[in-house]
């Protein structure tokens, strides 16, 4: 493989009818996921990289190699920007076989060079035996390694994905996305991929970078996406629950008191981002659902100087999800509900929730961690 | 079977073997453009190309002499420079049909060529593949049977042309008299056995295009 390429740094501005995509994101190498909902850009985005559409304006450099500088007048041709594209659907040539689809990009090499690259690839991804076999005959995991093979064998310097994933079905879905995480950290190519789906874009990524209509919203390394997401459309874009509106009691650097439905909550202020609403000002904050407790009324009674944040209220509703249960709970406080007939959605494991006896004993109390309230930035 | 019964056939069948070549030679490459390229004039190239599908062939076959005839705005440069025209000559029955059976390929191979997926194109571009490999290496393996259908189809239309052909190459008994003019010319002339076996050879030969066609048309599907 080739020497990792380091720094991707892509600044683009393209109008087409009915939708402008303006984004501008970098990228070490490792692994970057554009992530966000369908017709946000991810894929467009994709094929100006690979030079399969070509933007108004703007700048594509791969380390010290520039794809694409309208203001320098400079547009690789696809052909020579040697970058591998595994497409949605993965586009393999159905009327070639497997070999002659991995082998396609080898064409210059000569015969026996292009013939041990093509079995070493297969060999790389487990599909030695299949040389012979056309897509059709293929199947659909078996499919995605192929398209994987065909971009890898032209050691490119730069591995496009769009929705890797997408094409099959739960099961294969979730072993193949392991499998593909351990091959592209395996590789030292730098990897682009585009997921709608944030458990795909956490598992994949170093960096995500988030879309939303044709603008980057943020762009983060995953972990810090993950707890410190910029605003509260970019926590609504990742599928975060408990998304709540409070108002501002006090801020300081590390700390954040704030007022919500009748209680006086304390939340972790990041330093790093030092983010001081003024008193009385709204302020957006979430609670992850796996991280709400309840407490266990066998063990005494609660105590305030020790649960944090503490509340009480009724179980509303629960839904089962197979290995955990999501409770939605109505605290005991007058006024309409945060959200829709409840204030705040937990999720117990099984175990827990039988052994509570929660599908019988409604009434709890439970307590969030201040480093569990998150708030967003306005 | 008299001569020129036997004249008429052989033909019938050079003319239209030589305007599915001239068809496969010009009509694919044309076909490709309009599918998958824009460029200045597409419309209209595509008017052109279409129109003597709708209109009367005669009509085709007048433009035909319009263009080509001994005093055209082709035929005439052609005439003063080398003393040759082409009207009422037996190309003049291979222009006429290569033009008359044009549209039909066409649109078959555009359709074939527009359902191949674009991804497939693109993929071959990343891969290294000029615009013009990406078409002979892709594109038209895949609208191959989508092609072939065309030509089929482009055959038989060369075999019965009728109207333009008359026009633009006249009906001369062993010289530019296809199948169709000599079924014609004996039928008004009351020779009606020589009608019966060529209209024979043409139903058979229509009916074998139509099944070619339609099997190559399934497997396109």
């Amino acid at each position: 493989m080739t020497a990792p390429a380091i720094g991707l740094d892509v600044a683009l501005t393209t109008r087409l009818p009915g939708f402008t995509l303006d984004v501008a994101w970098s990228a070490g190498d490792g692994v970057a996921v554009l992530f966000g909902p369908s017709g946000a850009g991810k894929t467009l985005t994709l094929q100006c990289l690979a030079g399969l559409i070509r933007p108004d304006a703007g700048r594509i450099v791969l380390g010290d190699r520039v794809f694409f500088d309208s203001a320098r007048g400079i547009d690789l041709p696809p052909q020579q920007r040697r970058i591998g594209y595994v497409f949605q659907g993965y586009a393999l040539f159905p009327h070639l076989t497997v070999a002659a689809n991995v082998g396609f990009g080898l064409r210059d090499a000569p015969r026996a060079e292009r013939q041990a690259r093509v079995a070493r690839v297969l060999a790389r991804l487990g599909l030695t035996g299949l040389e012979r076999r056309y897509p059709r005959e293929l199947s659909g995991g078996e499919r995605q390694r192929v398209a994987l093979g065909r971009a890898l064998a032209i050691e490119p310097t730069l591995l496009l994905l769009d929705e890797p994933l997408s094409a099959l079905d739960a099961p294969r879905r979730h072993a193949l996305r392991d499998e593909l995480r351990a091959l592209l950290s395996e590789i030292t190519t730098a990897a682009v991929v585009v997921t709608h789906d944030f458990t795909e874009a956490y598992r994949l990524a170093d960096r995500i970078v988030v879309y939303d209509a044709g603008r980057v919203v943020q762009s983060a390394p995953r972990a810090e996406l993950l707890w410190q997401p910029a605003s509260e459309s970019v926590a609504r874009i990742m599928g975060v629950r408990n998304i709540l509106s409070g108002t501002v009691i006090k801020a300081t650097p590390d700390r954040i008191q704030l007022r919500w439905r009748g209680q006086i909550l304390e939340a972790v202020n990041s330093p790093t981002r030092s983010y001081l609403p003024p008193p009385e000002s709204p302020l957006a904050f979430f609670v992850r659902p796996e991280y709400v407790r309840l407490i266990r009324k066998d063990r005494g009674p609660a105590d305030p100087a020790h649960h944090m944040n503490l509340m009480r209220g009724t179980v509303v509703a629960d839904e089962d999800f197979g290995t955990t249960w999501t409770l939605r709970i109505r605290l005991d406080e007058p006024g309409p509900a945060a959200q829709a007939d409840y204030d705040l959605e937990v999720e117990v494991p099984h175990l827990v929730y039988e052994i509570l006896e929660i599908d019988r004993d409604r009434r709890w109390e439970f307590s969030i961690h201040r480093g569990s309230i998150h708030v967003l930035p306005a | 079977m008299s001569a020129e019964t036997l004249d008429a056939l052989s033909l019938s069948l050079r003319v239209a073997v030589l305007a599915t070549l001239a068809n496969a030679v010009v009509g694919v490459p044309l076909a490709w453009a309009l599918a998958r390229r824009r460029f200045r004039g597409r419309a209209l190239v595509d008017l052109l190309v279409t129109l003597p599908l709708v209109l009367p062939p005669t009509v085709t076959g007048y433009y035909l002499i319009v263009l080509l005839g001994r005093r055209g705005w082709l035929g005439a440069p052609l005439y003063a420079a080398t003393g040759w025209t082409l009207a009422f000559t037996w190309y003049a029955a291979v222009v006429a049909a290569t033009v008359m059976a044009l549209p039909l390929l066409v649109r078959t191979a555009r359709a074939a060529i527009e359902s191949v997926e674009v991804d497939l194109e693109k993929a071959a571009r990343t891969l290294g593949r000029s615009e013009w490999r990406v078409a002979l290496e892709v594109t038209l393996p895949l609208a191959r049977n989508g092609i072939l259908a065309g030509l089929v189809l482009a055959f038989a239309r060369a075999l019965g042309e009728f109207g333009a052909t008359l026009m633009l190459a006249g009906n001369i008994p062993g010289r530019t008299q296809t199948v169709p003019l000599a079924i014609y010319t004996a039928v008004q002339t009351g020779e009606t056995s020589d009608a019966v076996v060529l209209v024979a050879v043409l139903t058979l030969l229509s009916c074998a295009v139509l099944v070619a066609a339609g099997r190559l048309g399934a497997r396109a599907a």
